[in-house]
């Protein structure tokens, strides 16, 4: 059991370590995440008000496709160096795997909301600060399902030629309700939760991630492993 | 330069099968087109056996089904008498593989990558302080140590891959193509690596379509020619000697047989 | 044996939904709010039902083959998918016919099980998809299961989700398919709607049956394929065949 920590704990900390040094990937998913969410307004208009009203939803559909990127990397980037099949072959739980991958998944989330949401602060007029607690938690529980299922579905499809299709494909689907309970909550957040539905999304988003979390831990050598 | 003589730990695991590895009528297909079509061998334990033969006669294929990287179509391996696909967690206990690629992670330092290898090989953190400058030592790269592995040669590379097999202390070593990019030096170290781990006892399988340069160390070789084996020489590797456990296509008739309808 | 089995039970899918159907169209009244396009329900609902029971059969499957390996579950959690996938396609297609009349839309964003049933469709069609693009019967079944097991987790969650979505205080939308199955409704309707769930199942085990029968037939093939390359490429080695020199 420590030794899972240990190996979990080592390679999230591998990948952030590669990621942080290569720059190139991490600062391009970010930037990537800014256009979208400047295009996003200009799609919609110079409509202040409406650019407010739907800031929650565009700020959690640039989350999920800049995550997207975000965290199919982790897996794409071991197979540069055919890194991928020694780490299939370390004599180390796949649950241990699964967890290092999915911890540095859910620390590029992180980043990425962190500084998406001061983006949508900015470009659409949102007042952010006064909901920073709420916030906060609907990221992280979001972050959390979201990294969960990337991870286990990163390993499935990093090996076939069709990945860049087929990971998107197969991830927004399944990711729909987490979509909606974060948006749900962030208008909840921003509205001062009026309505006291805040706890029941952060409950779903919660379940979403321990549900996801289990399952890919349970499946994630069988998309490893020949 | 790398020292003249290597030191090279004995396995962390003494062999307890009387085989190293054994193969039977193992075959593997990619689509339709049959890598292995059915080698059968058996490496004694502590030898240094080259696997030779032409580009595409299923080297590499049949180190990667040992290692645990790919299943057998048909047919079984085994390592160390573990069955390579339901025991592949002990068998990788056992083995290091040495890839076409280095699998090394190109904006980590030298130093960086064995410390990550080190710690998912499982050796403890105090073990692991001392063997990875002894390592980088013996690979010849103690001056590269904290250089990012991006700014190595492809034979730097290789070296450092190199050093990532001593490091984990296995009792089986499987090496496809290591002269590939080595310089003469590199070429002398390789050399110098397969004796030393003769010398502890390490079973060392390498594929190579270079047999000269494998001439002074090896105990034993087989060929390979379009996924059969066509030559076994020397001692240490012959056909296995029991009658065949599994018979071509078990595996997979066992379940394809149960279409009765 | 089992091809007798199998065909009765075919004969009976087809006489019993014949049979209900008959009885939906011309035995059972109108509704009176909603005249003839509530009889689209009685095709409805059972689509929906069975939709969800076969995408229960793929999530079953896959636990079965990674827990048993025998590939036999896996033929089974295909047969699930794609039978599923044909009854959600369903399921949406006649809700649009029944929409169109009684909401004036094809596609009602406020009701939610509109959104939940789109979402499934979307989830087993790439279930479906990675299948074909997977060549090896193992890799595929792998890959199949983990898909089709974290699938089966996400209906309930998005079932959920948008039941949440449509605002915690709501009740439900008045004239929503479910409607017909209150027990307050009259009993005639309860009845013709059993009757169709009841048929349209043993249809769908049917049609189960076959495509798994199907997915045997084409796992033989697949494997006697291999084993015919197999025996070819020993033959080309062994025989001599003048090869390419390499290097």
């Amino acid at each position: 059991m420590t030794r899972d920590v240990a190996v979990a704990l080592a390679l999230a900390r591998k990948d952030a370590l590669a990621e942080l040094r290569g720059r190139v990937a991490t600062g391009t998913t970010l930037f990537f995440g800014a256009i979208v969410l400047l295009l996003f307004g200009f799609a919609l208009g110079p409509d202040a008000r409406r650019l407010q009203e739907a800031a929650p939803g565009l700020l959690w559909l640039a989350i999920v496709f800049a995550g997207l990127l975000a965290v199919g990397r982790l897996h794409e980037a071991e197979t540069e160096d055919g890194a991928l099949e020694q780490l299939a072959l370390y004599p180390v739980s796949r649950h241990a795997l699964y967890a290092g991958k999915a911890l540095a998944g859910f620390a590029a989330m992180l980043v990425l909301g962190g500084v998406l949401l001061p983006i949508v602060a900015l470009l659409y007029r949102v007042d952010v600060l006064a909901a920073v607690l709420p916030l906060a938690a609907t990221l992280v529980l979001g972050a959390a399902g979201f990294a969960a299922v990337v991870t286990c579905y990163a390993a499935l499809t990093v090996r076939m030629r069709s990945r860049e299709l087929l990971l998107p494909l197969l991830v927004l689907p399944v990711v729909a309700p987490l979509l909606l309970a974060a948006v749900k909550a962030t208008v909840a957040s921003l509205a001062g939760d009026p309505l006291g539905e805040l706890g029941a999304w952060l409950a779903l988003l919660a379940a979403f991630a321990a549900l996801m979390l289990i399952a890919g831990a349970v499946t994630y050598r069988f998309a490893l492993d020949d | 330069m790398p020292p003249t003589t290597i030191y090279v730990a004995p396995p962390r695991r003494a062999l307890e099968a009387p085989s190293a590895a054994v193969a039977r009528d193992l075959a593997r297909l990619f689509g339709r087109s049959a890598a292995l079509a059915g080698v059968s061998l058996e490496v004694e334990p502590g030898r240094c056996v080259a696997l030779l033969g032409p580009n595409g006669a299923g080297k590499t294929t049949l180190l990667r089904v040992l290692a645990t990287l790919l299943r057998p179509t048909y047919g079984t391996a085994f390592v160390d008498g573990l069955d390579v696909t339901t025991h592949a967690g002990q068998v990788r206990e056992r083995v290091a593989f040495l890839s076409h690629a280095a699998g090394l992670y190109a904006d980590l330092t030298a130093r960086e990558n064995l410390a990550f290898a080190a710690t998912m090989l499982g050796l403890d953190p105090v073990d692991a302080r001392q063997r990875v400058p002894e390592v980088l030592e013996a690979v010849g790269l103690s001056a590269a140590a904290d250089r990012r592995v991006a700014a190595f040669s492809a034979g730097m590379r290789r070296r450092l891959a190199l050093g990532r097999t001593i490091l984990g202390r296995p009792s089986v070593v499987l090496l496809d193509e290591p002269h590939a990019a080595l310089d003469a030096d590199g070429m002398e170290l390789v050399a110098r690596l397969l004796a030393a781990w003769r010398e502890v006892g390490v079973t060392t399988l390498v594929a190579s379509h270079q047999a000269d340069r494998l001439a002074d160390v090896i105990d034993g070789s087989v060929t390979l020619e379009r996924g059969l084996v066509t030559d076994i020489t020397g001692t240490g590797v012959r056909v296995p000697s029991e009658p065949l456990a599994v018979p071509v296509g078990e595996r997979v008739a066992l379940h394809a047989a149960e279409a009765r309808s | 044996m089992t091809e007798v089995l199998t065909r009765v039970l075919g004969w009976a899918g087809l006489l019993a939904v014949a049979a209900a159907t008959a009885y939906a169209l011309f035995g059972v009244p109108a509704d009176l709010n909603q005249g003839d396009a509530q009889r689209i329900m009685y095709v409805h609902v059972p689509a929906a039902w069975l939709a969800y029971l076969s995408f229960g059969v793929t999530a079953l499957g896959g636990i079965g083959w990674l827990w048993k390996r025998d590939l036999r579950f896996d033929w089974l959690a295909l047969a699930g998918a794609e039978i599923g996938v044909m009854f959600t396609f369903f399921t949406l297609w006649a809700g649009a016919m029944w929409g169109r009349p009684v909401w004036g839309v094809f596609y009602q964003w406020e009701d939610p099980r509109i959104l939940s049933t789109t979402i499934l469709l979307a989830l087993y069609i790439g279930y479906l998809l990675l299948r074909r693009l997977t060549d090896d019967p193992v890799r595929r079944a792998n890959r199949a299961a983990v898909v089709g097991i974290v699938a089966a987790l996400d209906i309930p969650i998005t079932h959920f989700s948008v039941e949440w979505w449509r605002g915690l205080h709501q009740g439900p939308t008045i004239g929503s398919p479910e409607r017909v199955l209150d027990p307050a409704a009259p009993g005639q309707f309860v009845l013709t709607l059993l009757a169709m769930l009841a048929a349209f199942t043993i249809a769908w085990a049917y049609l189960v049956v076959r495509r798994y029968q199907l997915a045997a037939v084409q796992a033989r093939v697949d494997e006697a394929a291999r084993r015919g390359s197999l025996a070819a490429a020993r033959a080309a080695a062994e025989g001599g065949v003048p090869r390419v020199v390499t290097e």
